[in-house]
């Protein structure tokens, strides 16, 4: 019983997912866009739920759902978000056929074996345990270190970088205006 | 009809199901009837900080004003301008009010008891990553405004929206740092876990700086005064909400209070302890509620006491001050902690 249900939902969830997606493609303004990602995100969150692991369905929808969205939506607002008006062009065609390719190889997907769980130190009753967010905790910092702290100076680098374009010069206002 | 009924859900009549049901039931009820409470309290409250004598007319002591302005807002007509984007224009209060609801689904307030066998916890659900979910969920509720904002097509209302977002994004940075150095000591993301470490002294006592910067985040995150810049009167109307009427008017001050009451509940489980009565003969329910009870006053104090601050002072103030005073107090935090 339980476990049908649970099947059911997964399933749901992810074809929710996947309309979610289409939706911010085929959409033509950019606030429903928008918010057909957030939907598409907020799936994705519910599926980690699903699989056990409610750190990163947490951090899934305070980093992406919550804050990078809102920036989205914040710039949309700003630039206002007007109505495309679809017409065909050689980029749709090319688009669309992009978009058939990507999916007949997703089909290609259904003649590969059953997947099998990745094994390691943190086995779902070592998890239980200590709690998800522990788990992610000790494998990044500890196996998984170098790539982490790479990551991070690469941001850092980015940030630093944006800073720099966008920053304005110090004159003073009246010798800006000359 | 009704044995084909109960055979038909019988596999899910368990008893994990019908205390899920109950809990939420009275979580929803609970909160909902808070609101008018809350306004009148409010409105009492700010009427003697005013030295006047605030609403006292209808019923004893203005009791009746709350009912009588709920029956007034739901018989209001509601009007939608023929420019609004319709769906998002009703979308947007139910995001706001679903978010705020579905936030304290987690708050826990008070020890669980047993009833007919059954081990029966006062929170709606006990989940790990209590702490996280809290900010993901109330991280959410800002959708409500910025939609508000972008579908009234009116612009007040659309800057409004832009000051919500960046007003929040700003000091959401803030409330998770702070409660990120509680997190530290503690080592748990639980919200029980985190109310049953405090057993011996409340963490406002060994962290009264994270204290501070988080009620202030708390204060600009459910967006009261003086931080109430996306609904400034004198600049922009009454921001994301011009275009509003009726019942979806008031669901926006719905959500706006039930976010205060999460919020207090929140300061409650971090820092004062929770439902932990430190030697006074107190039922743990009842010394959480009061504790909530006095943070709520502390909101309605700081609304008659602070001008509204104006809206480059408030992104200086998030980002210039609060922020490095955040990061500083990990620092020394976590420096003490490995120690």
């Amino acid at each position: 019983m339980f476990e049908i249900t649970y099947e059911v939902v997964v399933f749901v969830l992810g074809i929710t997912a996947v309309l979610a997606a289409f939706g911010v493609i085929l959409c033509a303004s950019p606030i429903y866009c928008a918010l057909y990602l957030i939907g598409n995100m907020i799936c994705l969150a519910l599926l980690f739920l699903l699989f056990n692991a409610e750190f990163i369905a947490a951090v899934q929808i305070i980093v992406y759902a919550g804050a990078v969205m809102i920036l989205f939506l914040f710039i949309i607002a700003l630039l206002g978000g007007k109505k495309e008006i679809s017409e065909p062009s050689v980029q749709r065609s090319s688009a669309f056929t992009f978009v058939i390719l990507l999916f007949c190889e997703l089909l290609l997907a259904a003649a590969v074996k059953p997947t099998h769980p990745i094994t390691g130190d943190m086995a779902p009753d070592v998890v239980n345990a200590i709690g998800s967010a522990k788990a992610v905790g000790i494998e990044l910092f500890s196996r998984h270190l170098v790539p982490f702290e790479l990551a991070s100076i690469l941001l850092l680098i980015a940030t630093i970088g944006i800073i720099c374009l966008a920053k304005f010069s110090y004159l003073p206002a009246r010798r800006r205006l000359k | 009809m009704w044995d084909d009924i109960l055979q038909f859900i019988d596999p899910v009549l368990d008893a994990g199901f019908i205390i899920g049901t109950v809990k939420a039931v009275v979580i929803v009820v609970a909160l909902l009837g808070i609101v008018p409470a809350l306004v009148w309290l409010e409105r009492r409250l700010m009427g003697r900080f005013q030295v006047r004598l605030g609403p006292n007319r209808v019923g004893p002591l203005g009791f009746g004003q709350p009912i009588a302005d709920s029956i007034k807002l739901l018989f209001k007509e509601s009007i939608i301008q023929s420019s609004a984007d319709k769906f998002l224009f009703h979308l947007a209060p139910a995001v706001v009010v679903f978010t705020a609801i579905v936030t304290f689904s987690v708050i826990p307030f008070g020890e669980s008891f047993t009833v007919f066998g059954e081990k029966i916890g006062l929170w709606g659900a006990n989940i790990n990553s209590g702490l996280l979910f809290v900010f993901a969920i109330s991280g959410m509720g800002v959708y409500g405004m910025v939609l508000a904002g972008l579908s009234s097509n009116n612009k007040y209302s659309l800057m409004g929206g832009l000051r919500s977002s960046a007003q929040m994004i700003s000091y959401e940075l803030t409330l998770g740092l702070s409660a990120l150095s509680v997190i530290v000591m503690t080592g748990s993301l639980n919200l029980i876990d985190l109310v049953d470490s405090q057993k011996s002294l409340p963490f406002i006592l060994v962290q009264p700086l994270a204290f501070i910067l988080f009620f202030i985040a708390g204060v600009a995150e459910t967006n009261r005064a003086p931080f109430d810049l996306p609904e400034a009167e004198q600049e922009l109307v009454a921001g994301f909400h011009t275009e509003y009427t009726g019942m979806k008017f008031a669901m926006f001050f719905m959500g706006e209070y039930v976010n205060m009451v999460t919020m207090s509940s929140l300061v409650t489980l971090l820092f004062l302890g929770g439902w932990n009565s430190y030697g006074l003969p107190l039922w743990p329910i009842l010394a959480f509620a009061g504790k909530v009870f006095f943070l709520l006053c502390v909101f309605i104090w700081l609304r008659s006491t602070f001008p509204r601050l104006r809206y480059d002072r408030l992104m200086t103030f998030g980002w210039k001050i609060l922020l490095p005073l955040c990061l500083f107090n990990l620092l020394v935090t976590a420096v003490i902690k490995v120690l």
